[in-house]
């Protein structure tokens, strides 16, 4: 059944799984992850690969908490001015936006 | 218990894939359009269209749900259509493409998350010879096989870092619905251009399956094996 999430929630969420992805990673700037950590792209520290790990990550986590299935990188992402991927602000966003839709 | 995904279970070689790896022992998760046609303990099905997207990341959501990690995967489901390019709808070539093509890709995208974590992670297509021999006839078969081709070689590159290998295999003609109308004359004639000229037979294309997923053949990515001698 599908939860929907405050904004609260799903940045809760994204922060404990870049927190995992950092320990799996060894990455030592998003150890203690915050709502304005950069993630991927300008002064991100995810490589492709990292990211990829992250994304996948975040459906899982999304489906098991509030039982929604998301695409995270669908045309909308690839095709946004600003990538939902920069930070954890924005990567929270694009994931409340795609569990209301 | 090792967890292979198969799509296409319903007959033909996806079938005799399905009951080689629950006679190994291993959950088999297979799929169709239409209902099962395995009953086994160890064997769950999803009525599932491999080219529906939705459709897929529910199923793949549901496996994570019911059994987490996924170890194999193969992604046998195909169709295949006999016709003169000019005789083509382009209904069937969207048909083929769609399930071909896309559905691979599908299954490659959304089992790959699933077997990050899995000890020897596996992935292995299914091409056929028609494209290497220009097969007349099978254009836009063989067309959307030479796509899955180039989607192997290219996922073998980038799912390495996650220690997934993904190779391919390509059998010859097995006699199964896949070549049902064929004129027995044009199978003869086919059969011919391989270097050993007979039908192949499930057992064939288990062997290729089995070489591809053995714990030894982890430094084998990107690879198209096959079968018949053809090159």
């Amino acid at each position: 059944m599908l939860i929907m999430p405050t904004s609260e929630e799903v940045e809760t969420l994204v922060i404990e799984s870049v927190r995992l992805l950092a320990e799996d990673f060894d990455l030592a700037a998003l150890q203690q992850p915050n709502s304005a950590s950069a993630l991927y792209g300008n002064e991100g520290v995810l490589d492709s690969m990292a990211l990829v790990n992250l994304i996948a990550d975040i459906e899982d986590a999304v489906s098991e908490k509030f039982g929604a299935s998301i695409t995270l990188a669908d045309e909308k992402a690839m095709s946004a001015r600003q990538s939902p991927f920069l930070n954890v602000k924005t990567l929270s966003q694009a994931v409340l936006e795609r569990i209301g839709s | 218990m090792k967890q292979i995904v198969i799509t296409g279970t319903r007959k033909g070689i996806g079938r005799s894939l399905a009951e080689h790896y629950l006679a190994l022992g291993w959950g088999v998760i297979g799929c169709s359009r239409g209902e099962p046609s395995i009953e086994h303990a160890q064997y769950r099905h999803y009525s599932v269209d491999v080219s529906d997207e939705v459709a897929v990341i529910e199923m793949a959501r549901d496996v994570k749900r019911q059994f987490g990690e996924v170890d194999v995967l193969l992604n046998n489901a195909g169709i295949a259509s006999m016709n003169h390019c000019l005789l083509t709808p382009g209904s069937t070539v969207n048909s083929i493409l769609q399930t071909n093509v896309v559905g691979t890709f599908l299954f490659c995208r959304e089992f790959a998350k699933l077997m990050r974590k899995a000890e020897q992670p596996r992935i292995v297509n299914f091409t056929t010879v028609a494209h290497p021999l220009n097969l007349e006839g099978e254009a836009i078969y063989a067309a959307s096989k030479a796509a899955v081709e180039s989607l192997t070689r290219i996922m073998a590159r980038e799912l390495a870092e996650l220690g997934i290998t993904v190779n391919a295999v390509g059998p010859t003609p097995v006699l199964t619905d896949l070549i049902k109308g064929v004129s027995s004359e044009k199978m003869d004639a086919l059969l011919a251009r391989q270097a050993i000229p007979r039908y192949g037979k499930p057992e064939d294309v288990i062997n290729a399956v089995d070489f591809f997923i053995r714990p030894e053949s982890d430094f084998i990515t990107g690879q198209v094996l096959y079968l018949g001698g053809v090159t």
